[in-house]
């Protein structure tokens, strides 16, 4: 070190009134800490106590025990609720993966144009989805809508996408596959392009076929690429808003309702924010407990085969 | 000067820049002269309208008035999170009668500050709705009403030789002689609270009520579900109604109509305004208005958009008599004038109606029948819940997803519950 430096740090210590300790490195973090309890923990931590109590805005707050999880757990509205997040989660999910991984392979290879194809997919997941909700709903307009338009022209039936209830829990997954697919491609990718070329040319060398690379050697080795994209869709999936309510508002007659725009739908049209708090954890601890499924059971049979 | 930042400078700017944002809010608290108030828009003369009222009022009494602008859900959202968090962000609310219940322990009781005198020039089914039934406080102030006529194309039905529809039947009638090559006779709200009122009217229609005298449900009465089966048969047997229409409130039917695809709809006062507009309606000059339709009873929603005193206000008499100002003489007018809007007070409105001429009497005079025969549903406690359980429940019948009377059956033992919980019978 240049003597001039070394006085420097030296000048430094001796006026600092707090010792280079771990103390001092907690202090200097604690505003950082603070503005995270205060905008992170507090809300959810008095979110939590407000799922115990009856909270409405009419004055008395008494307390409900777990009156209000189990109120919904065994409500219709709920379950319906519950029924559509499963679906919804679990078909958009498997959709994204499966196609993304797909093309994924085949924009990996040397084609012409996957240039600018990598470029494109990166269009759907930067808008807003907000404005994916309006485009679709515009999109699957019976009466004005351009999917409607096309079916017509080749003299199809008309298919009522938002106002039939089966139809409108396929148009949101919809959406939302158009949007997530590119995001699980780009990380597919990007795996795919860091995966160990040695065993895959072996593999040719013994005659494998491309399936059978893939199958046995491309998806194991990208095992833990795909368990991080089911991991960041299962968490999205859960948290799935914007693009609903402004397609169908959870309708019609709740075919679409999913936890979040339910447990909005209770906060802000019922006023009972007890319920929704209440409908709020009860969509955490499910998608906590799928994850814990996720990572848990490989876990578990990488244990039974080490034993 | 060194370009350099020192820690110790860094540690000062950090404390200097957490020290303005805590003093912050204190910084732009309102002066004493000054109040705030959050209120209502929609449309691009809304903002005109409440420049000018604030504007007037500020010359007339010296008090300023900082206000937000926001439309009608965002509003709703907005005023629930901050009576939630019991805040005194402003002292002032743009309200209405259909969350009202929500609001009670929040909203300052006005009966104070108006006279006996000055509260019976308002309509009595305005100013009844926005009581709590349980302390008879009044919760709000009407500022316009809000009732539906018909609104029809009389262009299309004089070339079919039609008259607008008086009964249920007629409705039926009628659009199924207009429905045809990308047209429909009629487009109903299918969504949410519009749905739930457009049930609400065919309710009282029919003869029911939303609870008995013991305040228990009695929505699914016979003629809750003979009501629930006409609303459902108009877009699914009669297929009169676009079939979107399941997913339309508000906005989606007046632009059905006012676009010209549709050749009637039961819509608020504002519309009048609206579909004499060239810039917002491809129908000028071709439409006309009738009475709402009737079955048993000609009865339908008699609501108002209102305006509210923060209970949280440090800033009451300020407040109060900006809420006074804007549901007086002079705005009720201003209001009527730009928007067509149906005054709340009944001197106004009789001054308006006697000053229209031609269609714009007519129309003024069937809205005002509306209001003396219309209603609205009950201010119980938990009824907001009851709210969203029927959106559910009659946009799951409209959808044929269950049938009218098992819709309304579940939805009466939940909303009994329900009500039961929040303390509606204690």
């Amino acid at each position: 070190m240049p003597p001039v430096a070394q006085h420097q740090v030296t000048g430094r210590r001796r006026r600092s009134p707090l010792p280079y300790t771990w103390q001092r490195g907690y202090l200097l973090a604690t505003p950082a800490l603070l503005v995270m309890v205060a905008i992170l923990i507090y809300p959810l931590g008095y979110s939590f106590i407000m799922s115990f109590f009856r909270w409405d805005l009419s004055g008395s707050a008494p307390f409900a025990g777990v009156g209000n999880y189990t109120d919904e757990l065994f409500g219709r509205q709920f379950n319906q609720a519950l029924r559509n997040q499963t679906i919804f989660s679990v078909i958009s999910i498997t959709v994204e993966v499966v196609a993304g991984m797909a093309i994924a392979l085949l924009v990996n290879g040397k084609l012409r144009g996957m240039r600018l194809a990598r470029t494109l997919l990166l269009v759907p997941p930067m808008i807003a989805p907000a404005v994916v909700g309006l485009n679709f709903r515009w999109l699957f307009n019976t009466q004005y809508g351009l999917v409607d338009a096309l079916l017509r022209m080749f003299n199809l039936p008309n298919i009522p996408w938002l106002n039939h209830p089966t139809w409108a829990l396929v148009s949101v997954i919809v959406a939302d596959v158009w949007q997530n697919t590119p995001l699980m491609v780009l990380l597919f990718l990007a795996g795919l392009q860091s995966l160990p070329q040695e065993p895959l040319e072996a593999a040719t060398v013994d005659g494998a076929t491309p399936w059978q690379r893939f199958w046995h050697i491309v998806l194991p080795l990208m095992r833990p690429v795909i368990m991080i994209a089911l991991m960041l869709r299962i968490i999205d999936t859960f948290r799935t808003f914007d693009v609903v309510w402004l397609m169908t508002q959870g309708g019609p007659g709740g075919a679409t309702n999913l936890l979040t725009v339910y447990a909005y739908l209770l906060a802000f049209q019922a006023v009972d924010f007890g319920h929704a708090a209440a409908v709020s954890y009860i969509a955490l601890g499910m998608s906590l407990f799928v994850l814990g499924l996720l990572y848990g059971i490989p876990w578990l049979i990488a244990k039974r085969r080490a034993i | 000067m060194s370009g350099t930042l020192s820690r110790r400078k860094f540690l000062v700017a950090s404390a200097a820049v957490t020290a303005g944002s805590l003093a912050a809010p204190w910084i732009a608290r309102a002066e004493a002269n000054e109040i705030t108030a959050l209120l209502i828009t929609g449309g691009p003369l809304y903002p005109k309208y409440w420049e000018k009222i604030v504007q007037d009022f500020t010359a007339k009494t010296g008090i300023k008035v900082r206000y937000d602008l926001l439309e009608f859900t965002p509003l709703t959202s907005k005023v629930v999170t901050l009576s939630a968090a019991k805040s005194s962000q402003y002292d002032v609310y743009s309200t209405h009668t259909a969350q009202i219940d929500s609001y009670f322990n929040h909203f300052a009781p006005l009966n104070s500050y108006f006279s006996d005198t000055e509260l019976a020039d308002f309509y009595p089914v305005a100013v009844k709705y926005l009581r709590d039934p349980k302390s008879g406080n009044l919760a709000a102030i009407p500022r316009n009403m809000d009732s539906r006529v018909q609104y029809y194309r009389s262009d299309i039905y004089q070339e079919k030789g039609l008259k607008p529809a008086e009964t249920w039947e007629d409705l039926v009638d009628v659009g199924l002689r207009l429905t045809g090559n990308g047209h429909y006779g009629l487009v109903v709200p299918g969504q949410g609270d519009p749905a739930q009122r457009t049930f609400s009217d065919l309710l009282w229609q029919a003869g029911g009520d939303w609870v008995d005298q013991a305040n228990k449900p009695a929505f699914n009465s016979e003629a809750g579900i003979k009501a629930l089966t006409f609303y459902r048969d108009l877009i699914q047997k009669h297929k009169i109604v676009p079939p979107d229409a399941v997913g339309y409130q508000w906005n989606e039917n007046s632009t059905e109509f006012s676009s010209g695809t549709v050749y009637a709809n039961f819509d608020w006062p504002g519309a009048f305004a609206t579909l004499s507009n060239p810039e917002t309606s491809r129908v000028v000059g071709k439409w006309s208005t009738a009475p709402y339709i009737r079955d048993k009873a000609a009865i339908s929603c008699a609501i108002s958009h209102a305006m509210a005193l923060n209970g949280q206000s440090g800033r009451t008499e300020p407040a109060v008599e900006f809420i006074k100002y804007t549901v007086g003489p002079e705005a009720q007018r201003l209001q009527f004038d730009q928007f067509t809007n149906f005054p709340s007070s009944q001197a106004i409105a009789k001054e308006v109606i006697a000053a229209a001429k031609g269609p714009q009497a007519t129309w003024l005079q069937q809205l005002e029948t509306t209001i003396a025969n219309g209603k609205e549903w009950p201010k119980l406690a938990g009824f907001s819940k009851v709210c969203t359980l029927m959106f559910s429940a009659i946009e799951q019948a409209l959808t044929d997803q269950v049938s009218p009377s098992d819709s309304l059956n579940q939805a009466a033992t939940e909303a009994e519950e329900i009500m039961r919980r929040a303390g509606a019978y204690d």
